[in-house]
């Protein structure tokens, strides 16, 4: 029966990779394959080919004067460290659950696989297995990344198998632990007595191994000159005194190959590994309690956390929308856009309204003036004003990754609007209405922050007196929604031409193609940002120039000269929209989703 | 009202439909059969204006569906197997919304009696999460009706809906083709193109097979027998396979 399970998983995996790369053969998937795949050689594969490369003298400068605050043997302080960090984890394994085990099947695997001929025991083992599937794949991620750490010994057939066994224990404890919770259940042991239980034994090793240290070693001695070192020692100390070394022992063991600093250092740990790993096993086999209820529920669950995934909000996977009011009254008739910004509107938070973002500006106003008259107002104040402006290129940098509430959000309903009796262009810019005033309204939010906050009082600002602020702050508001326009085209733009790259990321799954996308969709973003703004920014220098020529450079003359070259600015950057919308919206004429997703 | 020259769809080098030719008009109920993969619902979503035909032309009302796509999409309505709604917008906010998008100005008025045929108007402030999958096919049809369309597409119309949904959605189907609207409907429900259809268009691997009066089709694959079902027909044309 075994056999049938481990064909379902073996073809699944192969059929998932066929597909990706039946899809190669089109040039866009296949163009954006190389790019992952350039990335991942660059940046990770090109360290184990050819002799080492000469680092960066003032990076190994850094590096050494790091080095010099750890201890001689890092791989002691790593061992450490790591278990506690592992002892954390299984904690949470044992404190968290409030479920029945129930390990994770699919809906598709509870239709097929439990009304099977199949025993309770061979479901659990299918369930390894498939673990053991994420397990490999993710050792072998992990590998590439740390391959890289150049305290660690050993090397990279020994860190893939170091990290396969951390990995492995992880899932088999999670599953050990989840049917010995239900077990307890059943017995009458409630999830609040069980949890008082794991934190009073952990809490009660840790307190008796800190009593049983010598008084002097209880805490890190402190130095003179700020290191690291004593902190390290006295972790490696108190991770080897019992009682805590013994519930750490098979962590440290787990985590052994790992960092063995040779192979014969890895032979020698590899057996005590491999039984912690057999002893996982057998209690994982021999606890199985029925779950088949509990996998039900978990199945459901999850797809509706899909769902919730695929929802154009992301806000909450899983979460069970509730009815209310329309955002404002949608007549009969008018622009049919507004349409999409109401229905939009809808589907998102209901805090992003108006009167939330008047309000939001009426606190930011009393906070600043509030702190203006506190004494560390000169330090807070510009500060303040720093990360309000490091938090509004953030937002209109990442933000339409996540206001998603446009094309992203309706691709499911193609074939609905497509129906509709409406150009293309006007569903486009209806779509992209909505995520332009949530992101506008926060962007403007931060301005006003920054407006108030920043710069600080000083002979080099003197030129910006409140009213070239005020002009200054109102010029950028009024361009802000074009500029946020421009970012959410990218993503839209990904969303019509690339619609299979996109289901796969919102599905999160993927291979390289899909790295590549996301940087080729970085990369697009920026490049069209860029390009948007330079003719703006001609336009945009214009009346400065002549206010320049003519030798105007009052207060008033730059205050019309700001005012002019917003305007100025605005015009392009619509112009460049309108003709982005036109594009998308000729191409989503034409688009046939059945055909994008075809393998 | 419906009319298709020489309709092509392909994908790569595969043709799901191959140069389909009819016509229907107002007041005809043309059913579209055939196996499974035979083209139906590309043929039908060609002929919404969803998916663009690689080559012939469809006109619906008068407007060519690829170049004057806005009026002929005035004129039209398409009701998918699956009813594709927002999880969003509660049934009034659906009616709402559509009516803002086909400008109908007097929808509430119009939206109150289709919510009351479809038995429907005392979940108008619901979810379509907290609907039923035949009152969600309800509404989607409800929407689709909104703003008076002339020519109905169906894709399976019956899926998901009680014995009495069956019976209603045939008495509507028939009395709206009987008000002179012009309707496509796809199913594999033999006998209910048998009680509503007034033509037949069989299908098979995009091609045509048969197209005419439910009469005229029966009899040129009765073989001299006479009251041949459609069932029986449709296996005769067919072949009794889908390939």
């Amino acid at each position: 029966m075994l056999r049938a399970l481990i064909y379902l998983r073996v073809m699944s995996a192969w059929n998932w990779l066929r597909s990706r790369a039946q899809r190669l053969r089109q040039p866009k998937y296949l163009f954006g394959a190389i790019v992952g795949a350039a990335y991942f050689y660059f940046f990770f594969i090109r360290s184990f080919a050819g002799p080492p490369r000469p680092r960066d003298p003032q990076a190994m400068a850094v590096l050494d004067a790091a080095s010099l605050a750890l201890p001689a043997n890092g791989l002691l302080v790593a061992s450490a460290a790591g278990a506690l960090l592992l002892l954390l984890i299984v904690a949470i394994m044992w404190i968290v659950p409030t479920q029945r085990a129930a390990l994770g099947f699919t809906e598709a695997e509870i239709a097929f696989l439990f009304p099977a001929p199949v025993t309770r025991r061979s479901l659990v083992h299918f369930r390894l297995l498939s673990s053991q599937f994420r397990s490999l794949v993710g050792a072998a991620l992990m590998m590439l990344f740390t391959n890289r750490w150049s305290f660690l010994g050993g090397n990279a057939l020994t860190h893939a198998i170091g990290w396969w066994f951390i990995f492995s224990a992880l899932n088999l404890h999670f599953s050990g632990a989840n049917f010995t919770l239900s077990r307890l259940a059943d017995r009458g042991i409630g999830p609040w007595r069980r949890r008082l239980l794991v934190c009073a034994l952990v809490a009660a090793a840790i307190g008796i191994t800190f009593f049983r240290l010598p008084v002097d070693a209880r805490w890190p001695a402190p130095l003179a000159a700020p290191s690291l070192q004593p902190l390290a020692y006295w972790l490696v100390g108190l991770t080897e005194t019992a009682p805590l070394s013994w519930l750490l022992w098979p962590l440290k063991t787990v985590l052994g190959p790992f960092l063995a600093a040779d192979g014969r250092a890895f032979l020698f740990i590899l057996p005590s590994a491999l039984l912690v790993i057999s002893v996982h096993y057998l209690w994982v086999v021999r606890s199985a309690v029925s779950f088949e209820d509990a996998a039900v529920d978990d199945a459901q669950r999850r797809a509706a956390q899909l769902t919730g995934w695929r929802a154009p909000d992301r806000s909450g996977p899983g979460r069970t929308p509730a009815a209310r009011k329309g955002p404002f009254l949608l007549a009969g008739v008018g622009r049919p856009e507004l349409a999409f910004f109401w229905k939009n509107l809808l589907s998102t938070w209901p805090y992003f309204t108006g009167r939330v973002f008047l309000i939001g500006a009426g606190l930011i106003l009393a906070s600043v003036a509030w702190l203006r008259t506190q004494p560390i107002a000169p330090a807070l104040v510009p500060g303040t004003g720093a990360v309000a402006a490091a938090f509004a290129v953030y937002v209109l940098i990442v933000g339409p990754q996540f206001a998603r509430q446009d094309l992203r959000g309706d691709l499911s309903h193609t074939d609905v609007l497509k129906t509709y009796p409406l150009p293309g262009w006007q569903i486009v810019l209806g779509e992209l209405l909505t995520p332009v005033a949530i992101l506008t309204g926060v962007l403007w939010l931060a301005l006003l922050t920054v407006a108030l906050t920043f710069p600080p009082p000083g002979r080099d600002w003197v030129w910006l007196t409140p009213p070239v602020r005020i002009i200054g702050t109102l010029g950028l508001a009024v361009i802000m929604p074009a500029l946020v326009s421009l970012q959410l085209l990218v993503p839209n733009a990904a969303a019509l031409f690339f619609p299979g790259w996109f289901q796969t990321t919102r599905n999160r799954g993927g291979g390289p193609e899909v790295v590549g996308q996301r940087m080729i969709f970085f990369f697009a973003q920026t490049l069209t940002m860029v390009a948007a703004l330079i003719p703006a920014a001609f336009a945009g220098a214009v009346p400065f120039a002549i206010a320049f020529l003519f030798g105007q450079q009052g207060t008033l003359a730059l205050a019309l000269s700001s005012v002019a070259s917003a305007g100025l600015i605005l015009a392009v950057l619509v112009a460049e929209i309108a003709t982005g919308v036109r594009l998308l919206g000729a191409r989503f004429e034409q688009l046939d989703l059945s055909a994008e997703l075809r393998p | 009202m419906i009319e298709v020259a020489a309709l092509t769809k392909r994908y790569g080098s595969f043709t799901a439909v191959r140069d389909l030719s009819f016509a229907v008009r107002p007041g005809e109920v043309l059913g579209l059969v055939g196996p499974n993969g035979a083209g139906k619902t590309t043929t039908l979503r060609c002929l919404a204006g969803i998916i663009p035909a690689t080559a012939g032309t469809v006109r619906i009302a008068g407007h060519d569906v690829a170049t004057e796509a806005v009026a002929a999409k005035r004129a039209l309505a398409f009701f998918p197997d699956e009813p594709r709604l927002f999880d969003y917008l509660t049934v009034r906010q659906h009616l709402n919304f559509v009516g803002r998008l086909y400008g109908v100005e007097n929808y509430e008025a119009i939206a109150g009696p289709l919510l009351t045929e479809f038995e429907i108007a005392d979940k108008a402030d619901q979810l379509p999460g907290e609907l039923s999958r035949g009152m969600k096919q309800k509404l989607a049809i409800a929407c689709g009706l909104l703003h008076g369309p002339r020519v109905l597409f169906f894709d399976e119309p019956l899926t998901g809906l009680d014995p009495l949904g069956i019976r209603r959605m045939k008495d509507s189907i028939a009395r709206r083709a009987r008000e002179g609207a012009t309707i496509v409907l796809s199913s594999h429900l033999l006998h209910l193109l048998e009680e509503v259809c007034s033509h037949v268009l069989i299908l098979k691997q995009g091609e045509k097979i048969a197209n005419g009066a439910i009469a005229e089709v029966a009899a040129r694959f009765s073989n001299g027998e006479s009251r041949v079902s459609l069932e029986e027909v449709f296996i005769r044309a067919t072949g009794g396979s889908e390939r």
